[in-house]
């Protein structure tokens, strides 16, 4: 054997090793694509638009603090749109006063005065950072959620241009719903004191105030499957999901499903203080903006004892809301923009239907390529065999997942690896009849239909990275198999195809089984 | 063996009838696109939702649009997805749009208003009775259901059960569960516990105004990306003639497959666009290879006029066009007849582009090439 060849025939079976090493067993090391295995993809929209409202509220509350403080006064303060406010009516000779507190201690805020008006704007890196701020946050809250649920393998990452959109894939889900649900929640959970309520409607309950809530007070509903009805609460809560220190499901006194917590020792001793003022009144506990339960203080709870929240909940709900308390709330809304459910008996019938045509199919090609090419038909059934091996090594060497577009990818680059074997094949055939010697003629087979093979494949390769640079998930599963299959045609249909004829045929054959 | 012996056909002689039939093929699509059934944009690139049900038993389309009109959704798409009339793919049409605000939610309620209509009022004694439906209970549920009955074994029944059931999609009656591998003990006691739901809903999805959007205008910016960067190449390593050559030919290599496309019933979602690539790529892969033979015939053969060098390439790569894209044509109709329901609609279009493909590598990109080497000839003139 030449020296030359040796060293081939080493980096073949090289080469053909580690992919078997690196996608062996296949069922753990080959990720299959929802749409193969079944389960959810979902994609979300954070409304990022909501954590600027929270700011400029709490800002608004801030500033109002301080020109009490400074004895300034106005005569009201108008929300505009996110990050957006104006102080409207402010006292005679107070301009300065008030452009030095903001100058002071709202950095933050672009301001102009336009006679006794003054509208204040929020910059934008500071709305931008708040927005960032605002999906990392969510993102991360939605790991943790994913993550006390046990999901196994999730994926979930940014996306979109404005980068306020998170995908969600959830492989083998068997109760979407519930997962929907607990994604979703913001699950801002406060402790409100009651001051009139339940009331059957609005107009009822604001009757002792005059048909409007007092300043500091707000009309808030039941939640329809628990305590309907409407409720007037303070606005600013006694505590709030941030002073949980531990959350648990229990049982109450009559052993109905009910989930009690602790609070750290600031909230906690808030608590003692609020429990003890109000013996005798309600307290509401109001889970995103409706009343889930409002019982009444019986007695003072001390600080270290903590409390119970019982909802009416089954026993499922109880659990949902300890998975969505313990991984924290979001920071703004959420809006689902797609979602797909695929159940796991379809995606087990495809995989069985995908993996039994895809077999069929390759088995086809490769008997008509020996009853047509003969012997070196072996040759371009060990190059098929090698591109599919060395494809599936790479798959799973990057952790890519077998979709469907993906198997789009395989089905052409194996198309194009038969292509060129034939390519060869007939371009040896050609040379023969125009009456070279064979290993004349395959010599001038490989090198003329080299040139065909490359800019082909190449052209492929180009547009396909364009697409996957470009492109979504899915067209992004059929590039990435398309680049990695026509890669490993170049090597295996040119370079262990020839490799083969140099080792089968002798240097003084005289025919070719071709 | 050889598919062909030396043939000397005039391909070349025939290209006006070629672009004639192209043209008219094309027009007729363009046609029935504008004014007539139109191209259906499917789930992924419109909005809406898309329901893959079973049914326990078989039913006709008729009988779920009743039961679908009944709640004023009579109008979405429903196809027979199974051969045994139990699976369908139902696309509700009634688009609910509001200016902002919760449009996946009104989507996602008449996903779960189709549903219940399609389910009626099945189930409703036997859950009042207590009992699950064993075609919708989920595997955490029934192993504490069995451990009741058989402690120590629930989870080992469950996974046997609900194994059984993602199998086959839906249990029809209890004596197939025996088929699952639990013993008469279980079924009876399963039998006095749940009851067989009439379908399952084997896969559900809704997609909102704004990633439809985005999907499109994403996949649109990727194609345009890619012909351009083989537009590069090809007049890089061949002539600029070329290069437009082989992009007017897959345009219409994609205009044609969707023509046909067109005359079906199917929609136009994610698998297609990955055959409509896969055309492309093959498309491209083909129209190289004659591009290829025909720089290296211009070599050897310099007096040869172009038109000429054209014939005898096509005919020296005949042999090669029938045996590729035959071997391509045996995997597309394994897939077509065995790939199963997810890529029947992909191996379609692979079928269509596939036979279609044959015909525009001989009769379109060489001819493209010829009048824009006439068009832009320099004045001396190379040719006779």
């Amino acid at each position: 054997m030449k020296k030359g060849l040796q060293w081939k025939l080493i980096l073949t079976l090289g080469v053909t090793a580690l992919s078997i090493f690196l996608f062996f067993p296949p069922k753990d090391k080959i990720k299959l694509g929802l749409d193969l295995k079944g389960g959810i993809h979902l994609v979300l929209q954070v409304m990022t638009d909501d954590a600027v409202t929270i700011e400029t509220d709490q800002e608004i509350a801030r500033l109002q603090e301080q020109l009490k403080k400074k004895n300034i006064t106005f005569k009201t303060m108008v929300k505009g749109d996110a990050g957006k406010f104006t102080i409207q009516g402010l006292g005679l000779d107070q301009e300065a006063g008030l452009k030095g507190v903001l100058d002071e201690s709202f950095q933050e805020w672009d301001y102009s005065f336009l006679g006794d008006t003054i509208s204040l704007q929020l910059k934008d890196p500071t709305v931008r950072y708040l927005k960032e701020q605002a999906v990392t946050q969510a993102l991360e809250t939605i790991r943790n959620r994913v993550d006390v649920m046990g999901v196994s393998e999730p994926m979930i990452q940014r996306q979109g241009m404005a980068g306020d959109r998170i995908v969600v894939e959830l492989p083998g889900i068997e109760d979407p719903d519930r997962v929907k649900s607990i994604i979703k929640t913001t699950a801002i959970l406060e402790w409100k004191l009651v001051r009139a309520g339940p009331a059957p409607d609005e107009a009822t309950l604001l009757a002792s105030t005059g048909g409007t809530a007092p300043e500091d007070a707000q009309v808030v509903k039941g939640d329809p499957n628990r305590e309907p009805g409407f409720y007037l609460l303070d606005r600013v809560a006694t505590v709030s999901g941030k002073d949980l220190r531990t959350v648990r499901r229990s049982v109450d006194e009559w052993n109905s499903p009910a989930v009690s917590f602790s609070l750290d020792p600031e909230g906690g001793r808030r608590f003692e203080k609020a429990t003890g003022e109000n013996i005798g009144k309600q307290i509401a506990i109001v889970l995103d903006n409706r009343v889930i339960s409002a019982p009444r203080v019986e007695s003072v709870i001390p600080a270290a004892t903590g409390g119970i929240i019982r909802g009416r909940f089954t026993a499922e709900e109880a659990e949902d809301l300890v998975v969505v308390l313990k991984a924290g709330s979001l920071p703004a809304g959420i809006r689902y923009l797609e979602e797909r459910t695929i159940g796991p008996s379809l995606g087990a019938d495809s995989v069985r239907q995908g993996l039994f045509s895809f077999f069929l199919a390759i088995i086809s090609v490769m008997a008509f390529m020996i009853i047509y090419y003969r012997m070196s038909g072996i040759n371009a059934i060990v190059a098929l065999i090698l591109n599919i091996v060395i494809l599936f090594g790479a798959l799973a060497y990057f952790r890519a997942a077998l979709t469907l577009p993906g198997i789009a990818g395989i089905i052409l680059s194996v198309g194009m690896a038969v292509d060129a074997n034939v390519l060869i094949f007939e371009r040896i055939k050609e040379e023969k009849e125009l009456g070279k010697g064979i290993l004349n003629s395959i010599a001038t087979g490989f090198a003329r239909a080299f040139s065909a093979i490359f800019d082909s494949n190449l052209t492929t390769i180009i547009s396909a990275v364009f697409l996957f640079q470009f492109g979504t998930g899915p067209i992004r599963g059929y590039a990435t198999t398309l680049i990695i299959g026509l890669t490993a045609n170049m090597f295996t249909a040119v370079f262990v195809s020839r490799l083969i004829f140099d080792l089968t045929v002798p240097k003084t054959a005289r025919k070719l089984s071709i | 063996m050889r598919l062909f012996k030396t043939t000397s056909i005039r391909f070349m002689k025939y290209k006006y009838v070629a672009l004639g039939i192209t043209i008219l093929i094309i027009l007729a699509g363009a046609l029935n696109i504008v004014f007539g059934k139109g191209l259906k944009l499917g789930v992924d690139f419109g909005e809406g939702t898309l329901i893959r049900v079973m049914f326990k038993a078989p039913v006709s389309v008729g009988d779920i649009r009743n039961l679908l009109g009944e709640v004023g959704l009579g109008n979405s798409i429903i196809q027979e997805a199974g051969k045994e009339g139990r699976e369908f793919q139902i696309r509700t049409m009634e688009v609910i749009s509001t200016k902002e605000g919760p449009e996946l939610e009104s989507h996602e309620k008449q996903a779960n208003a189709v549903i219940s209509a399609l389910r009626g009022d099945d189930g409703q004694t036997e859950r009042a009775a207590g009992q699950m439906d064993l075609n919708g209970v989920d595997r955490r549920t029934l192993a504490a259901l069995l451990e009741t009955q058989f402690p120590g074994q629930g989870e080992g029944l469950a996974d046997k059960i609900i194994g059984r059931r993602t199998t086959t999609g839906i249990y029809s009656e209890f004596a197939q569960l025996s088929e699952a591998g639990v013993g008469p003990d279980v079924v009876s006691f399963l039998q006095g516990k749940t009851y067989l739901g009439k379908l399952t809903i084997l896969s559900r999805e809704t997609v909102g105004p704004q990633v439809g959007k985005d999907l499109r205008s994403r996949a649109t910016r990727a194609i345009i990306w890619s012909l351009i960067g083989m537009l590069v190449y090809i007049a890089f390593r061949f002539r600029l003639a070329n290069g437009v050559a082989a992009i007017f030919t897959l345009t219409q290599d994609v205009l044609i497959t969707l023509t046909v496309y067109s005359f079906t019933n199917r929609e136009i979602n994610l698998p297609i666009i990955a055959g409509l690539l896969t055309i492309v790529g093959f498309s491209i892969n083909d129209t190289i290879v004659i591009f290829d033979r025909i720089r290296e015939n211009q070599k050897n053969l310099r007096k040869m006029p172009l038109e000429e060098v054209m014939n005898l390439s096509l005919n020296q790569m005949l042999s090669r066009t029938f045996i590729t894209s035959g071997t391509v044509l045996l995997t597309v109709l394994a897939l077509f007849f065995f790939g199963g329901k997810v890529i029947n609609d992909f191996a379609f279009v692979m079928l269509v582009g596939t036979i279609e493909g044959v015909y525009s590598t001989v009769y379109l990109s060489c001819p493209f090439v010829l009048f824009w080497q006439n068009l832009f000839k320099p004045t001396k003139g190379s040719r006779r």
